[in-house]
């Protein structure tokens, strides 16, 4: 089937890409860019007219949660789909600390094939890096390669031994594979819920310090650098922690940044009275620290940003805070937030979409995430100013718990495309 | 100005933290707590102003000094109290804070005093139920009645609180005394030194309203007025925080050589439970200078007049 979508506001990060224009798809993928074009394609089967809306590529999210298989009443992988595509991420790589955890090629395939069958958007695998994240024993890193996962981690738990950690990116190196680390150091971070400082001291609670997140990216660098491994430090919630990439990168070491959508957007005192929404590993950190983090992006020091899309069931959260569990519903919230940084003023849109959509997908070796001939036609029609309500109940994620609940918020997507097929339309153009 | 001479109405619907708190309203619970002492003294029987009104003690952490202080003043002012150490209940199978808050509010309690090892459970639970709660101690976070009765037992001891030298000494880390009180003394125009071990001594403690936060015990009792020590938690001293008691001893424990330097009427307090002999000497803490079971008296005092305003109707 072909569709041509015209008058529309193409925004290509990877080309550089912002004039008006149209698009042609053909089985599944772009044919042809008609810059200036406000008409359909003549051999277009289906046309849209997008009135001067963006048309850009779907967002390629590299940290997503979902409890399938083990945990499905957080989120399965179809709840997790719906929810990214009416957020207009059409890829994205899903976590292994699933129960069982995804250490090995079965469970690696049982993903794809889950994916394939039950989901909206294209789903990646991420394996284990150690079998059970247990951080004792290297996982098949090759196998599970072999068997479709693009990326290999620990999740949330940090491998605390060195030695361990430097063995399996000496292997990853090796085959290719790439690792994704949190970096973390659990004996400063371990008892802390939130970000270490004065507030935290006056709310009497025991602090997450900085100092965990540098050391933690001190080391994963340094254990990089010294075996060639391709290293994503997973979720930097500091500008510092950017700095320690960027200087590796400029050392020859094969080391990417990503931070959480919510990181830009939120400061620890969004806590506020204890909200268990907000509490998040790692955590909001101060507002310097926040709009240094801001700083980075524009600078294009932070590779990807990703949703860190972690939904967690009420029984989880209606706990006091010290108890309740990390993690923030983000799926469709990750735009949103990318744009109130282009309202706000620091971002262009080019900029604010770069690290959601080919960014993330290049350091995947992934084709999509560009609006480009041959590339999937993956896509997303959206209105960056269209103000709307961020209410949880109305998020399709199964498990609701965002700290955006209540927020309101600018840019909604409206459409959105995988292969070519339209996979989510906003009621108000249904 | 008396308090029959301004119009003044205590507008808190809870008493989860001395944050929100005014001079004016810490004013008003001290003049009234001032009353209930006088007359505990005088041996007069207050008003019921609780009668028929059902006040709930839920414990989810063990403190037989606090409820009973609690339990003793609901009584007084005539409410029917129940008392549930809830660390041995239903909450032990599974039941969440807010399961067993829902579960009491159906029941209609007129105020829910709660204690909880997470700081900011209470809050929590406000938010789930119809009546008033007070907060009898969450996590490390705040004691609000301690910072009150704290600062009653030094009103009535020096006559002032403004321009007074306080140092509070000893686990300021995990203290929520030592949140509270510092809050309530500097809102009450105090000078608040804290002081610790670094290990045990946070950042940020001029947000809480510290004059000032130092390791050296010994320069801050200079000209202290009033020299306040916490409990130190001894299952913490052993290899993270502290060396040994010994050291602690030696640098941060009260004996009569270091109260010497401080003002020679200088009144020594300890919320309790003590550590004799680590924190403080015996002979200090059963001495002239020390108003410690005075703190307890007042306790109550405070508690009666918190549960007047929240549950009996404004005073």
């Amino acid at each position: 089937m072909s569709l041509s979508i015209y008058n529309a506001r193409l925004l290509d990060p990877a080309s550089g890409l912002d004039k008006t224009g149209a698009i042609f798809v053909d089985r599944g993928k772009v044919k042809d860019i008609a810059i200036g074009q406000t008409t359909a394609h003549a051999d277009a089967k289906a046309t849209i007219d997008a009135g001067g809306l963006c048309l850009a590529p779907g967002l390629v999210d590299l940290r997503v949660k979902t409890g399938e298989p083990g945990v499905e009443q957080r989120e399965t992988l179809a709840t997790a789909s719906r929810s990214a595509v009416a957020g207009g991420i059409t890829s994205f790589v899903v976590m292994p600390d699933t129960k069982p955890v995804i250490d090995d090629m079965a469970l690696v395939r049982f993903i794809t094939d889950r994916a394939k069958t039950s989901a909206a958007a294209r789903i990646y695998p991420a394996g284990a890096l150690t079998t059970g994240l247990k951080g004792e024993a290297m996982a098949e890193i090759g196998l599970m390669a072999n068997s479709g996962a693009v990326v290999f981690t620990n999740g949330d738990l940090p491998v605390a031994n060195a030695s361990i950690l430097k063995r399996a990116m000496a292997y990853a190196a090796s085959l290719g594979a790439i690792i994704m680390s949190r970096p973390d150091e659990r004996t400063l971070a371990g008892s802390g819920v939130m970000n270490a400082g004065e507030l935290a001291g006056r709310m009497g609670l025991p602090g997450m310090p900085v100092e965990a997140e540098w050391i933690g990216a001190m080391r994963d660098t340094a254990l990089a650098e010294a075996t060639g491994c391709t290293l994503i430090l997973d979720q930097v919630s500091t500008p510092r922690t950017v700095a320690f990439a960027k200087a590796a990168r400029e050392r020859g070491a094969k080391v990417f940044t990503t931070a959480a959508a919510h990181s830009f957007f939120f400061n620890e005192r969004d806590v506020g009275d204890y909200l268990t929404y907000c509490k998040v590993n790692p955590p909001f950190r101060d507002e310097e620290t926040r709009l240094g983090l801001i700083d980075a992006l524009k600078r294009g020091e932070i590779d990807a940003v990703v949703s860190a899309h972690d939904p967690q069931p009420p029984e989880e959260k209606r706990l006091p805070f010290g108890e309740a569990a990390f993690g923030a519903a983000g799926l469709e919230t990750v735009l949103p937030a990318m744009l109130s940084l282009v309202h706000d003023g620091p971002l262009t849109l080019l900029e604010a979409l770069a690290p959601v959509t080919c960014r993330p997908a290049d350091m995947l070796g992934l084709p999509q995430g560009r609006l480009t001939p041959n590339a999937p036609a993956d896509m997303i029609l959206f209105d960056p100013g269209k103000p709307w309500l961020c209410e949880r109940e109305h998020l399709r994620s199964r498990s609701t718990n965002s700290p955006f609940d209540g927020r309101r918020l600018q840019g909604r997507v409206l459409r959105t495309f995988v292969a070519g097929e339209e996979v989510f339309a906003h009621e108000s153009v249904a | 100005m008396t308090r029959a001479a301004y119009h003044y109405s205590f507008d808190h619907e809870h008493l989860l933290s001395i944050e929100g708190l005014s001079p004016l309203d810490i004013t008003h619970i001290l003049d009234l707590a001032d009353s209930y002492a006088e007359a505990t003294r005088a041996g007069i029987r207050p008003d019921p102003v609780l009668k028929g009104k059902v006040v709930v003690n839920l414990f989810f952490e063990n403190s037989t000094r606090t409820m009973s202080s609690f339990e003793i003043a609901a009584r007084r002012l005539g409410a029917d109290v129940i008392s549930m150490p809830v660390a041995a209940s239903s909450v032990k199978k599974g039941e969440t804070l807010i399961d067993t808050a829902m579960t009491l509010n159906a029941m209609k309690p007129d105020a829910l005093i709660v204690r909880h090892s997470a700081s900011g459970g209470p809050k929590l639970l406000s938010r789930k139920v119809d009546c008033a709660v007070i907060n009898a101690g969450d996590g490390t976070h705040q004691h609000p009645t301690q910072g009150l009765l704290d600062t009653l037992t030094i009103r009535r001891t020096k006559g002032r609180i403004e321009g007074l030298k306080v140092v509070i000494c000893g686990d300021i880390a995990h203290s929520r005394v030592a949140r509270s009180t510092t809050q309530t003394l500097h809102l009450m125009g105090a000078e608040v030194h804290l002081c610790a071990p670094r290990t045990l001594l946070p950042s940020g403690t001029e947000t809480w309203g510290a004059a000032s936060a130092t390791t050296d015990f010994d320069k801050a009792l200079k000209d202290a007025d009033i020299v306040m020590m916490l409990r130190l938690q001894l299952e913490r001293m052993d290899g993270a925080f502290l060396p040994s008691r010994r050291e602690y001893f030696s640098f941060f424990g009260l004996t009569k050589d270091r109260l010497a330097l401080a003002k020679p009427d200088a009144t020594v307090m300890h919320p309790g439970p003590m550590n004799r002999g680590i924190e403080i000497e015996s002979a200090i803490a059963d001495g002239e200078q020390s108003v410690i079971t005075e703190q307890v008296e007042m306790g109550v005092a405070v508690r009666e007049a918190v549960l007047h305003l929240l549950a009996g109707g404004r005073a």
